[in-house]
């Protein structure tokens, strides 16, 4: 295939997210199968490509989180088209995440970001969904065998939870990574509980969802 | 000459000279000290008249505050409006309430036209009665109303609202404006009620959530609707990033201007000039619940040096927070507030 067409195709998916176009994702997804590109690759990069840029423009502060949103669903529209053509064996097993946001939480846009960039990046995700109980997130966990538990609180008194889950969690499995998200965890709190990572708004954490998808995305280059 | 706390509160908002710095807020100051000492569970404070003022006032009684605030949680009008409230009953977290079942898009919104008498808001009203009868002529009795959009999220799912503000904005103008209605009709029954100040919590605004340009186009222009209405002193508080929206805030026309932590209130101080009632910045649970005894009073300290007028939380303060830690910020606050701060004199 022609290298300058298929750099059109990829480029028309993320400025598709970047404009939050879903119908040009859409378009473009279908293009991108009709003329032999990879599905994966379309995935990884046009349209992640394409959230890769709105972080830093969510960075600058000329995207926030309305944008955002409306980023995310031009990115789902085209990841509907392009996922059930990815080869199978293709996507290197990354792993289980379980995700959530705490009890006493009903805030979830965070969440829900985060769980499109663990999607898009070939992760398993369980999504328990928003103002779940502590003991949900252990036993899902246990029974996944998740490698990693991301869990969302926007209001502080519902973070003191994450803490128990993170011990309950940490006690039975040491090796699970934990990520934080919402508006009052700083890294201050996330060392204080134990976690592994966080991120303090849905911006943060698109942006931390985003390095992470940056460093896959170098790696099925390099591969 | 010493004032009564409700006098140094009332004078504080008129700019007038005062004895010394108030210590109060304009959001939830109840902790778990006082829900022990009444020996019932957070949980139920929210639904009783006589918990919720018993509270307020042994939380003024405990620390010294000079104010007294209620309700505590954020869902007596969502309830009211039929979206229900989720207490936590069975929870041994202290949880503050939620909304199980907010409407999925602003066009399914029904305001019932009494929804004044529903829910709990009976149960507020009677409980800043009570209040009243029992603190008149000492404490000050504050009240708050969520700011329009952040009601809105409140009874609208945040996705479809969020998404409204770029991509449906007359509609969304349209629904905040009904909102705003709704936030003036209930600030203005706290007002008939007796509430010395009122703070309008316009908390999901800041600029982590939405441009400076959908601030000045949605926000501002409500939240002076609203407090062109409102007749008492008022108060405009956001969370979160202000520095880029607060002179627009200052623009709405409150009596003083409220930010968290995340604002560079030095810096604010500079662009808004020394007249303005400047209330902040302190991190509450960085400061009250996880941090040092030792951490408390330099906090303060800053708070002052930088130029607030009060030294409010940036938040509630939660209700786990130490009892030394709530002291040393009383304490603080009565120590550094001898002076006269930028726009408040001395008497």
């Amino acid at each position: 295939m022609d290298l300058n067409r298929k750099q059109e195709i990829l480029s028309k998916l993320a400025e598709a997210v970047v404009e939050f176009e879903e119908e040009m994702a859409r378009e473009w997804a279908h293009i991108a199968l009709d003329e032999g590109i990879d599905a994966f690759e379309a995935i990884m990069m046009g349209l992640a490509a394409g959230m890769e840029t709105v972080g830093d423009l969510y960075d600058k502060q000329e995207y926030f989180v309305p944008e955002l949103l409306l980023s995310a669903d031009a990115l789902y529209a085209g990841l509907d088209i392009l996922k059930p053509h990815i080869k199978k064996g293709e996507i290197k097993n990354l792993g289980q995440v379980v995700i959530g946001t705490v009890q006493g939480d009903v805030h979830d846009i965070g969440k829900n970001i985060v769980k499109l960039m663990f999607e898009v990046g070939g992760f398993e995700v369980h999504d328990l969904g928003r103002d779940v109980p502590l003991e949900r997130f252990v036993e899902e966990q246990l029974k996944t065998d998740a490698e990693i538990v991301a869990m969302s609180a926007m209001m502080t008194t519902t973070m003191t939870g994450m803490k128990k889950v993170i011990e309950m969690i940490k006690k039975k499995n040491p090796e699970v990574a934990i990520m934080l998200g919402g508006a009052p965890v700083t890294q201050d709190v996330a060392d204080l509980f134990g976690a592994d990572g966080y991120a303090e708004s849905a911006g943060n954490a698109v942006q931390e969802a985003i390095k992470m998808i940056s460093s896959l995305r170098k790696l099925q280059k390099k591969t | 000459m010493v004032l009564t706390p409700k006098e140094r509160v009332i004078r504080l908002f008129k700019r007038e000279p005062i004895d010394t710095m108030p210590c109060f807020s304009g959001m939830g100051m109840v902790t778990i000290q006082v829900i022990n000492e009444m020996n019932i569970r957070f949980a139920d404070v929210h639904t009783s008249a006589d918990h919720l003022a018993r509270s307020a006032k042994l939380t003024a009684d405990m620390f010294g505050y000079d104010a007294v605030v209620v309700p505590y949680d954020m869902c007596t009008v969502p309830e009211a409006l039929g979206r229900g409230a989720s207490l936590y009953q069975n929870s041994d977290e202290i949880l503050y309430p939620t909304v199980p079942q907010k409407w999925e898009k602003i066009d399914d919104v029904v305001i019932p036209d009494d929804f004044l008498i529903r829910g709990r808001m009976p149960l507020v009203d009677q409980a800043i009665t009570i209040l009243k009868s029992e603190t008149d002529g000492d404490l000050a009795l504050g009240g708050w109303v969520l700011g329009p959009f952040t009601m809105a999220g409140q009874i609208v799912e945040l996705n479809p609202l969020l998404k409204g503000v770029r991509k449906d904005k007359e509609r969304t103008q349209a629904f905040l404006e009904r909102m705003t209605d709704l936030v003036i009709e209930v600030a203005q029954h706290y007002q008939t009620l007796g509430v010395d100040y009122m703070n309008i919590r316009e908390m999901g605004t800041g600029s982590d959530l939405l441009s400076p340009k959908v601030w000045e186009n949605l926000i501002g222009p409500n939240l002076k609707k609203i407090f062109e209405k409102i007749e008492i002193p008022t108060i405009n508080h956001i969370c979160g990033s202000t520095d880029l929206i607060i002179e627009m805030m200052n623009e709405c026309g409150a009596d003083a201007i409220s930010v968290d932590q995340k604002n560079n209130l030095t810096e604010s101080r500079k662009k808004l000039g020394r007249d303005t009632l400047l209330l902040g910045n302190f991190d509450p649970y960085a400061t009250l619940v996880t941090g040092d005894l030792s951490e408390v009073d330099p906090v303060i300290k800053k708070c002052i040096e930088d130029g607030a007028d009060a030294v409010w939380p940036g938040c509630d303060i939660w209700p786990d927070a130490k009892r030394e830690n709530v002291e040393a910020y009383v304490r603080a606050v009565r120590e550094y507030g001898k002076k006269a701060s930028p726009a408040v004199g001395r008497l």
